[in-house]
């Protein structure tokens, strides 16, 4: 008898350790001991977002060929999906390690299995006295701001998130956050325009991960582009998956069977291009797409023709959400001393946001439309283009 | 499923004499209660909606059919009224005498007549393809088939299996990293039974040789597999993306039958997992009923200490059941990377296995049972897409929920107490 509560027991404990391992804070942090040099140069402090965050990026690379900074540490807290979800977590990911290469700076990363880790991971790094911690993903929101409160003095630099005190309905910030924000419904304007001038069949198609703003404004600006296709073209193609409010979601940002599914039934309903945002379960809609033999997809976040290479041939464009800038130009201000909280909001204007090239598709998109988005991208950063569906 | 109605036919069929206040005469007026309801709510909430709903019934991105099958144009008012007719019909006569052992078919019946109201009336002014809907009804279940048949044989043979989902992850992965390596879809497919098989003599070993708590063993299996899949999938696939782009089955279409409009290609033309399953369902039923080994099975999983005397031996026919259900568990797991995702992601079975195990449950530790559970489980999680490409006005986190509520109203309200074989996990001890 004795024996068997051994066996389970070791099996337990091994299931145990196993599990540690696959949840385990996969640090890698650099022990490159490079001599800091102050860089407090050309860093204007008082400009409007736009131009700061382009300066960032210039005296951000002065700085690398002048000198690494190894007592900045930058530390990422990512949501689930972890760093290699070729989507939101591993773009931002790669805004550190190029501040690594470039900077000097040392990273580490802690990646959530799922949200109880949040809060841990931060203060994890609040205890390592991290210069910087970086949280990814909208659903960090609250711990990052638990956490910002609790330790005014530890910089925060959040992706995907926008303070807002719902109570007061008003917008809130902290000296102590930077909330990297991007308008991303701007670029998914341009992808639903072309979509909506590609299809086939006058049906376009998208799904989410989860109803959240994050989300949810990509399929905004995709339908509100369709929309205006429609309306300058005297058009009559739909968008399925998405009314403004309400549409399809696979409920999580893993199982990509879902997002097969999903995607199979927006096809048998007649849609032929398909923009998934659900990070890894797009690749779902590739499988689809596959199987079906017909039809094609817009990626998001990233560039999609490089992050989901085996897609190649079937990915139109990419809603491109450049998080890696953001982040890296956060480090690099805090390389130089120039760390602010508040707003940053990413657009087609300073290229925080964007459409990535057609790559194989370069050929089917005409003239005319491309003249055409390149009036809309003008447009847009003029204001005189409305990009919300009103929905 | 009319299992406990047979086992007590005089009482259903006839409950004249019967005290009123019994159970089943209770039961009975739940029913008719039930069905006069849902006609009262199919016209309360769903008439009023006019105008016409579109349904196609053809796979629009392919496929060669016969002839074009045309869309089925329904008027919703006409649908809506008819349903609701026929729902209080079958009320009133559940309520005045009860339809005795065919009572769970009139309801399966009403209720799939309320679906289709309920769809018409969402499909209102626009339209929506049934066959899509169906057809991934039968993809969904495919894992699900695997899993349930899988528990129901391990539990015949008297060990409870909830470690289906982990039977489903390690084979998932095992079958994509092979799958890539060899480059040959058959090879993953049997990489991955043998993934499963190897979770399933784990538990053979923890719950027949060493006695251990087998609802124990098997919530420690889920956790052991779901992280050292996770680990691996991180430090080994994530790096090597060659070894995770395994070669994925295609469909097989069926000379002749695939081509037959509407049942072509909902059934005539799909994977080998697809087939397989079915053909599993048959095989299993066959080999648990029909064997010479399967009675044996059964016979342990009853009476384990009656079978050891007549020479049976307990053991290794447990053994045997154990892993042979986790082989059959593991083709359900390859399915998620051989053909439906193609690739491997962490946790990417996202809790079907309990799923599955629901599924045996209501299905009655029976193959057939398990695979109309199977459907109702798929038609589920198939619907609420189907519904929010016509926008009803439902929450999406609802439409979500829907196979889940349905799993819980299944299990609790219709299949009423189960009964498991009689030794389920309780491990044998020889004398």
């Amino acid at each position: 008898m004795r024996k068997h509560y051994r066996w389970g027991a070791m099996l337990a404990a091994s299931a145990l350790v196993i599990t540690a391992c696959g949840d385990a804070p996969e640090e890698t942090s650099t022990e490159e001991e490079t001599t800091a040099e102050a860089t407090e140069s050309a860093m204007p402090t008082e400009s409007d977002m736009a131009t700061e965050s382009a300066m960032a990026t210039e005296s951000g690379s002065e700085t690398a060929t002048a000198a690494g900074d190894a007592d900045y540490s930058a530390c990422m807290v990512t949501d689930t999906g972890g760093v290699d979800d070729r989507s939101f977590n591993q773009t931002s990911y790669e805004g550190m390690q190029r501040a690594e290469e470039e900077l000097g700076v040392s990273i580490s990363v802690l990646e959530s299995q799922s949200a109880a880790d949040f809060e841990p991971n931060i203060n994890e790094f609040i205890d390592q006295d991290c210069d910087l911690i970086v949280t990814v993903g909208f659903l960090l929101g609250e711990a990052t701001a638990a956490a910002a409160e609790a330790n005014p003095d530890q910089n925060f630099a959040i992706v995907d998130f926008d303070f807002f005190d719902a109570e007061a309905g008003e917008d809130i910030t902290f000296d102590n956050v930077r909330e990297l924000t991007f308008a991303t419904d701007q670029a998914a304007f341009l992808a639903g325009y072309v979509a909506a001038d590609q299809t086939e069949t006058n049906a376009i198609g998208t799904y989410g991960g989860l109803n959240i703003p994050t989300v949810s404004i990509f399929m905004d600006g995709y339908l509100a582009g369709a929309n205006y296709y429609n309306e300058q073209n005297d058009a009559n193609v739909e968008v399925l998956g998405w009314d403004g409010a309400e549409g399809q979601f696979t409920g999580d940002f893993e199982d990509q069977t879902k997002g097969r599914n999903i995607t199979e039934q927006l096809l048998q309903n007649g849609a032929d291009i398909i923009m998934p945002v659900a990070g890894p379960v797009g690749q779902g809609t590739g499988a689809a797409l596959r199987a079906a033999g017909t039809g094609k997809m817009i990626w998001v976040d990233t560039d999609g023709y490089e992050s989901v290479a085996q897609f190649q041939d079937l990915i139109l464009t990419s809603v491109m959400k450049n998080m890696n800038v953001a982040v890296y130009d956060t480090i690099a201000a805090g390389v130089d001393g120039s760390f602010e909280g508040g707003l940053y909001t990413g657009t087609l204007e300073n290229e925080g946001v964007a459409i990535a090239p057609f790559h194989d598709f370069e050929g089917d998109v005409s003239e005319e439309t491309l003249t055409a988005l390149d009036e809309i991208r003008q447009g847009i950063i003029d204001g005189e283009i409305e990009v919300t569906s009103g929905g | 499923m009319s299992a406990d109605l047979d086992a007590r036919p005089a009482e259903s069929t006839r409950d004249d004499g019967l005290d009123p206040t019994s159970p089943l005469v209770t039961r009975r007026r739940a029913f008719g209660i039930f069905l006069v309801a849902l006609a009262a709510v199919t016209l309360l909430f769903l008439l009023g909606e006019g105008g016409e709903a579109t349904f196609v019934l053809r796979d629009i991105t392919g496929g060669d059919p016969y002839f074009q099958m045309p869309d089925l144009v329904v008027s919703v008012g006409t649908v809506v009224l008819v349903v609701a007719i026929l729902a209080a019909f079958a009320g009133g006569i559940q309520l005045a005498r009860g339809f005795g052992r065919r009572t769970y078919l009139v309801l399966g019946l009403v209720l799939a007549l309320f679906v289709f109201a309920f769809l018409t009336w969402a499909t209102a002014g626009s339209s929506l393809n049934l066959l899509a809907i169906l057809r991934l009804t039968i993809r969904q279940a495919v894992p699900l088939v695997f899993g349930a048949l899988a528990g129901v044989l391990c539990e015949r043979s008297g060990v409870m299996n909830i470690a289906i989902e982990a039977q489903f992850l390690t084979a998932a992965f095992t079958g994509a990293l092979v799958g890539s390596v060899s480059s040959n879809a058959w090879v993953g497919l049997l990489a991955g039974a043998a993934g499963g098989a190897f979770i399933g003599w784990l538990l053979a070993v923890m719950a027949i040789k060493y006695r251990t708590d087998q609802i124990i063993v098997g919530v420690v299996l889920i956790v052991f597999a779901t992280g050292l899949t996770s680990f691996l999938a991180s430090q080994l696939l994530t790096p090597n993306p060659d070894l995770n782009t395994p070669a994925i089955v295609s469909p097989i279409g069926i000379p002749v039958l695939s081509r037959i409009p509407v049942l072509g290609p909902l059934f005539f033309n799909h994977t080998i997992f697809v087939y397989g399953a079915f053909a599993a369902v048959l095989l299993v039923h066959w080999a648990l009923f029909k064997t010479k080994w399967g009675l044996r099975v059964r016979s342990v999983g009853e009476h384990p200490r009656a079978a050891d005397t007549v020479g049976i031996n307990v053991y290794r026919i447990r053994y045997q059941a154990v892993v042979l259900g986790g082989a059959v568990a593991g083709l359900g797991g390859a399915f998620f990377t051989l053909d439906s995702a193609a690739q491997f992601s962490e946790e990417m079975t996202a809790g079907l296995g309990f799923i599955a195990l629901a599924a045996m449950i209501v299905g009655r530790w029976r193959p057939f049972g398990a695979l109309g559970a199977a459907l109702i489980f798929g038609f589920a999680g198939s619907l609420s897409g189907g519904l929010a490409i016509v926008q009803v006005p439902i929450p999406s986190e609802f439409l979500l929920m829907a196979p889940y509520l349905v799993t819980i109203v299944v299990v609790a309200g219709l299949v009423g107490r189960p009964r498991p074989p009689a030794a389920d996990g309780v491990p044998y001890v020889k004398e």
